[in-house]
């Protein structure tokens, strides 16, 4: 018998369909990939299975019985347990009392049980093979890929029988990627679901037993992971054929450096990065999550300080915060890794968040000229194909390819022709994530130097014209042409004597 | 892209230590701060150092500490509670105006004060969640009603309370008085307090309240509990307070409201949320009020007490936040 059956799901906000009539079935024991596009309903079908959402028609039914959870505790005491992608962990806490929040063993006097947590927190971490993590370690102190973690241990603690992922692996490296996967295969041999929701085609192809597609809030397909070609999955999700997801890669470099990086070093995390990107040229940047790659991009853009002379199109330059950075043509614009936190003001509009850093440009003596301003604004969302109602839309209701679109067009308003771009496809769906290296090609062809980090090892063999590949906060190999290759990053990334 | 001397403190022995103690225990600054200001007065003067000192000086600052209890649950939580100046002033006009002479009637009327001052800041939560209105501009406005209604009781200082209740600040047992022996209770309440859910809960609420509600947690439940506390204590700011005047005073609870949020900041206690230690705010409220005693002491004019306890609190909030800085640039 089918664990979870779902049929004519239907949610509504305001005038706009989430979902329409969606129907859902997967038994126990299984992984079943949920697929969509951005947009496709596929977040607001687990908010409605993990009780944050009530439907507005359709029924849910767990092992045959009526399933209607009023909060997200409800769906949680029947053995739903979601892990989001915006994650729920509190920063203060320690790693431990972020798994076992509100749920934490007590003692008699109604205090926490410290020795218990402990207990429960290393075996679980045992049981799992989870990576290395300090329980004790605040939140606040880790990265984005080990609050990931936490997030997953947080799910696991409480037991799930079904168990929804909602793009974990997005923030994860190779490496947490390959545990997590094979943690999704050990949950479903265990005997429990796992609901699997990536736009990573591989990782899908690894853990899927079998996949729904949803498109437009609809179900458009259902399908046994290996009776269906990636072809056919892909076509199914965009509702029409895409011709292919790497752009043609023709060189563009040419031999003028436009940055150029000498001796960078900051602590232990940055030590002697050298390199020059040149004009037209997109460098990948690649290795282990946590191998300088954060730093590197900061210490770049002036957000954080390092040592070491930095060179912008042949001119030294000194970057102690990003104001020194966005000098207009001569400088430098950054996508940042966290697009809600980092990127973008969510409360604003598209059109506010779009000439945010260029206002002294469309201003008079202090005054924003409003013609000026619509005018760009109207540049950027055609040039990009931003899908909005109006420049008027908050940027919190985009779905996150769009959002992503307004950060990029926010950075091409900055006129900088040198590009960092940190991880720009996390969590954006198939179809946009064509658009975006399509982009980066074109934008390499008018000259612009693109530096390109991606957690995403196709995406840099594909895109990029040379792979700088980080270990230990140093450049251990750098590849170009045919020696750029998934595994060829990998070995350098991984072992000593590089390729 | 220019090397500083603060890049390469992440390094450097003594600088990490120093980060890491202060990580680990925030009030260490206030800590520090008292124990100057404690070494300046026993140079000045004779008798700093004893136990009748302790006794005095507690018994002067327990009405703050205990109103800075309140606000530090609140702050913690990532609010502020402007309304414990009305229940204080409320709560003194309560007691003074209905207490008897016998036992029975203070107590029923004690609890009837802190179960008031408990219902006030619990509405104070449930307008603030419900309406979803700035805690600031809920609890000013309560402030505003409940001084209201304290004039209306009594339009000036006034009313009494029994003798033996005023001896409280000087009875002693095991040789310290009863304000000392609260202001431990405070300290033990605290270590219990925040190992229970309610009070991981309150802080974790503050440190973030997106990533709470999305582990469930319901956040008219958490500001009811947390306001509601505040005003709790803050009625027992007032009883403690009425047993130091002898009277009720309807104005008297504004004197509380910024030097409660004072004290807190000085003992480290993060006005952003989810972080602190209430042992800190209750050495800021100390040394807030012992400052008067030092400036009595270096025989300088009175009008220098303010000055400094801004200097103080500039000083706290610097070293925490430099601190904060560069334990951030550790970990990473």
């Amino acid at each position: 018998m089918e664990l979870l059956e779902v049929s004519g799901l239907s949610k509504r906000f305001g005038g706009v369909v989430a979902l329409s009539e969606a129907s859902f079935s997967a038994r126990a024991g299984e992984v079943h990939a949920l697929l969509g596009e951005n947009g496709a309903g596929k977040s607001t079908f687990i908010q409605i299975l993990a009780g944050a959402l009530h439907p507005d028609e359709g029924r849910i039914a767990l092992s045959g019985a009526e399933y209607r959870p009023t909060n997200p505790d409800a769906a949680r005491d029947r053995g739903i347990v979601t892990v989001f992608q915006e994650l729920s962990s509190i920063p203060d806490l320690t790693v431990e009392g972020n798994i076992w929040f509100r749920r934490e063993p007590r003692t008699l006097l109604g205090m926490r049980d410290k020795r218990e947590i402990r207990r429960r927190t290393e075996a679980l971490f045992q049981r799992y093979a989870f990576p290395t993590l300090n329980p004790g370690q605040e939140l606040r102190r880790l990265g984005l890929a080990e609050r990931q973690v936490v997030e997953i241990a947080k799910g696991l603690a409480q037991d799930p029988r079904i168990f929804i992922l909602d793009e974990a692996t997005s923030a994860l490296a190779a490496r947490e990627t390959e545990w997590l996967l094979d943690l999704t295969r050990r949950l479903a041999a265990e005997g429990r679901l796992v609901v699997f929701i990536s736009h990573r085609m591989g990782e899908v192809r690894a853990v899927a037993d079998r996949l729904t597609i949803f498109r437009g809030g609809r179900t458009v397909a259902a399908h046994n992971a290996s009776e269906v070609s990636d072809d056919e999955i892909v076509t199914q999700m965009i509702g029409r054929r895409l011709e292919r997801l790497y752009p043609e890669r023709l060189p563009y470099a040419t031999e003028r450096v436009a940055l150029e990086v000498r001796g960078l070093s900051s602590g232990a995390r940055l030590s002697d990065v050298s390199f020059q990107l040149r004009e037209g040229e997109v460098l990948g940047v690649g290795g282990l999550q946590g191998h300088g790659q954060r730093e590197l991009f900061q210490a770049l853009f002036g957000v954080s300080r390092a040592e070491g002379e930095s060179l912008l199109w042949g001119k030294p330059a000194s970057i102690a915060s990003p104001r020194d950075a966005l000098i207009g043509r001569d400088g430098i614009a950054l996508v940042p890794e966290d697009r809600r936190g980092q990127g973008l003001l969510l409360g604003k509009s598209v059109r506010e968040n779009l000439t945010l850093s260029v206002i002294r440009r469309i201003s008079s003596r202090g005054v924003l000229r409003r013609e000026s301003e619509a005018a760009l604004v109207k540049e950027m969302i055609d040039f990009l194909r931003i899908k909005v109602s109006s420049p008027e839309q908050q940027t919190d209701t985009l779905s996150g390819g769009n959002q992503q679109k307004v950060i990029f067009g926010k950075m091409l308003l900055t006129e900088a022709r040198i590009l960092l771009l940190y991880d720009p496809t996390r969590g954006v769906d198939v179809g946009t994530k064509s658009e975006i290296f399509q982009l980066m090609r074109d934008l390499a062809a008018k000259g612009y130097a693109i530096l390109f980090y991606s957690s995403d090892l196709p995406e840099l063999v594909n895109v990029a014209d040379r792979v700088m590949v980080m270990r230990q906060g140093r450049i251990a190999a750098t590849l170009a042409g045919d020696q750029i290759s998934e595994d060829a990053i990998l070995r350098a990334a991984l072992f000593e004597e590089a390729a | 892209m220019a090397s500083t001397p603060a890049a390469r403190d992440g390094v450097s022995g003594f600088g990490a230590m120093w980060v890491r103690w202060l990580d680990r225990a925030p009030f260490l600054v206030a800590l520090l701060i008292l124990l100057v200001i404690v070494a300046i007065r026993s140079r000045l003067e004779s008798g700093v150092l004893t136990l009748d000192e302790l006794n005095v000086d507690t018994a002067s600052g327990l009405t703050l500490m205990l109103a800075a209890t309140g606000q530090t649950i609140v702050l913690l939580r990532g609010g502020i509670d402007l309304s414990i100046g009305g229940i204080i002033s409320l709560g003194t006009v309560l007691a003074a105006t209905h207490f008897g002479s016998d036992p029975v009637s203070v107590g029923a009327w004690s609890l009837a004060i802190l179960a008031f001052g408990f219902g006030a800041g619990a509405l104070n939560g449930l307008l603030i969640s419900v309406l979803r209105l700035q805690p600031f501009l809920v609890t000013l406005a309560a402030w505003s009603i409940f001084t209201g209604i304290a004039t209306m009781i009594l339009p000036t200082d006034g009313g009494s309370v029994p003798e033996w209740w005023t001896r409280f600040g000087y009875a002693t047992l095991l040789g310290l008085s009863g304000p000392v022996w609260v202001l431990l209770g405070l300290i033990l309440f605290w270590y219990w307090f925040r190992a229970t859910r309610l009070g991981i809960v309150i802080q974790a609420t503050g440190s973030n309240e997106r990533s709470a509600i999305l582990s469930g947690v319901s956040l008219i439940r958490v500001n009811i509990a947390t306001y509601g506390l505040s005003g709790l204590f803050a009625a027992a700011a007032a009883l403690y307070l009425t047993t130091q005047t002898g009277t009720g005073s309807p104005l008297i609870g504004r004197d509380y409201i910024l030097p409660s949020v004072a004290a807190a900041v000085v003992g480290g206690i993060s006005l952003f949320g989810g972080r602190g230690n209430l042992v800190g705010t209750l050495i800021g409220a100390f040394i807030l009020t012992i400052i008067g005693d030092l400036v009595f002491a270096l025989h300088v004019s009175s009008y220098w007490q303010p000055v400094l306890s801004g200097l103080i609190l500039l000083v706290a909030v610097l070293v925490s936040s430099l601190t904060e800085k560069s334990a951030r640039r550790q970990s990473q």
